[in-house]
């Protein structure tokens, strides 16, 4: 399955590669991870305990990140486990600077299998979108803070009022 | 197909409910028809540690009007919605979208609240609730508070509700004057869930222009949405054949639409703009 997507981040290019880049912040950012470890150079073994509403996993794997070119692109790749099923895949992200913020592009293509795709299929282009959307509204936040300042915190209700203020951002630059 | 281990009540007050709730938020569900959690656990997709039985609580099961208002209990189910007499009279999109729902087994178990609450982005409740401008009564611990439906559905499987609030009810203000509804859907074969289903419901003025319409789209994106700008080109317009069809063109517009292996978003757009002209066309027909 293809998933791609673009996110502005209101944040300089540089301060977002860093935290692209920084195992601390991705941990803080990707929704539900309990554990980012080194495992080599570029590589981390991962715990994921997440999910969409009701419906929860917790999923076990690696992440590799390969072909990086400071600070306009990288390549990741994913494997991991859980009970509900398997997922399998690689994805390109791309970092353009635009007014001063940073376009983020992404495109991968993503294998689920299991309980979770059999049944699951028509919620997980869904699912990813919505944990792209939680991750980049979080990375977003972790950008903007200065350097030497603490870490912004993701509490649920942050998250989702970044969201928002995000999704009027984007109403109205549409009209 | 055996869930895990969980714990289970059955009080008999709602408040009784809340406080259970209340005493543990992130691991106890609130189980109604149990159409959806139940295969979610069997599954092993969905592991609460307590399920609160709601369905032995009295008065969450209901059909009232009171204050120009269709009032619904959360637990009312889809088939006394179907099967409502009233609601063919002065809101009969409701008992159409009920009838589109799966199959009798799951109609006969299934509760408005509990499909509500769930948010499933192909769920067909969601279209007919946004399209009426309905709102939704939560109830916690804390008290009660009114959702408006365009805020209660917030992203795929996910509400406005927190994890200690009960949806109680579903406020609907009946539709007056010259109204017609039409619920429009292209069922997934398997499941009978929306692959896109939509709901209007117009109004026409005396001067036989449209004044009111609610256009509510599910099984597109990732949660049921306002087609805002279907229902701007139809206020003040008379929805002949013409007018239907470009308001209609608009279904899907700045819509992030999903695909999956039954059908691409492309289609699942494209869908939503045949099904949005088809019923606008029938919602008009339907006036007297
Ligand atoms: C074979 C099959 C086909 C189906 N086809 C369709 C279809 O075509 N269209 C469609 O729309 N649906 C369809 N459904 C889903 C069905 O309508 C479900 O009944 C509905 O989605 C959930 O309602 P429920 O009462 O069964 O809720 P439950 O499964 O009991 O609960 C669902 C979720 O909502 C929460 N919840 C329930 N009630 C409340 C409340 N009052 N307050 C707070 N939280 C609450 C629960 O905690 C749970 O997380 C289908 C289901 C099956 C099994």
């Amino acid at each position: 399955m293809k998933i791609e997507g673009t996110h502005e981040l209101r944040a300089p290019r540089e301060r977002v590669w860093q935290a692209l880049v920084d195992p601390s912040v991705l941990q803080r950012c990707i929704p539900g991870c309990e554990r980012l470890e080194r495992t080599g150079e570029d590589s981390y073994a991962a715990t994921l305990r997440t999910g969409v509403g009701a419906i929860k996993g917790v999923f076990q794997g690696s992440v590799r990140l390969e072909d990086m070119s400071v600070p306009t692109h990288y390549r990741i790749v994913v494997d991991g486990k859980g009970q509900p099923g398997f997922l399998k895949g690689a994805g390109d992200l791309d970092l353009e600077e635009r007014d001063g913020g940073t376009v983020v592009r992404y495109a991968g293509d993503v294998q689920v299998g299991g309980t979770l795709a059999s049944v699951g299929q028509r919620m997980i282009q869904g699912a990813a979108k919505m944990m792209a959307a939680q991750f980049f509204t979080a990375l977003e936040a972790e950008a903007q803070v200065e350097q030497g300042d603490p870490p912004p915190r993701h509490g649920f209700f942050r998250t989702a009022l970044r969201a928002i203020s995000g999704l009027l951002r984007q109403i109205f630059k549409r009209h | 197909m055996i869930p895990a281990q969980f714990d289970y009540a059955a009080p008999a007050t709602l408040d009784e409910a809340l406080s259970l709730l209340a005493e543990r938020p992130d691991d106890a569900k609130i189980l109604a028809g149990g159409h959806s959690l139940i295969p979610a656990m069997k599954l092993r997709l969905a592991q609460p540690a307590l399920l609160i039985d709601i369905g032995r609580v009295k008065d969450l099961s209901y059909i009232r009007e009171e204050g120009g208002q269709i009032r619904i209990g959360a637990m009312t189910t889809h088939y006394q919605l179907e099967s409502s007499e009233r609601l063919r009279e002065i809101c009969p999109l409701l008992p159409e979208c009920a009838a589109s729902i799966g199959d009798v087994q799951v109609r006969n178990k299934g509760t408005i609240g509990g499909s509500l609450a769930h948010a499933d982005p192909a769920a067909d409740w969601p279209a007919a609730i946004i399209s009426l401008r309905a709102e939704l009564v939560a109830v916690s611990s804390r008290g009660e508070r009114v959702i408006a439906a365009d805020d209660f559905f917030v992203d795929m499987l996910t509400t406005a509700l927190r994890p200690d609030e009960v949806l109680r009810e579903i406020r609907i203000n009946a539709p007056g004057g010259r109204t017609g509804q039409a619920y429009m859907k292209v069922h997934h074969p398997a499941s009978g869930f929306a692959v896109v289903g939509v709901a209007v419901s117009l109004t026409l003025g005396a001067d036989g222009k449209c004044s009111a319409a609610g256009v509510g789209i599910t099984g597109v994106a990732t949660k049921a949405y306002r087609a805002a700008q279907v229902e701007g080109a139809l206020v003040g317009s008379t929805p002949d054949e013409q007018t239907t069809a470009s308001a209609a063109s608009h279904a899907a517009d700045g819509v992030d639409a999903n695909g999956d292996i039954y059908a691409s978003a492309d289609y699942r757009r494209h869908l939503a703009v045949v099904y949005a002209r088809r019923a606008i066309a029938e919602a008009v027909a339907k006036i007297k």
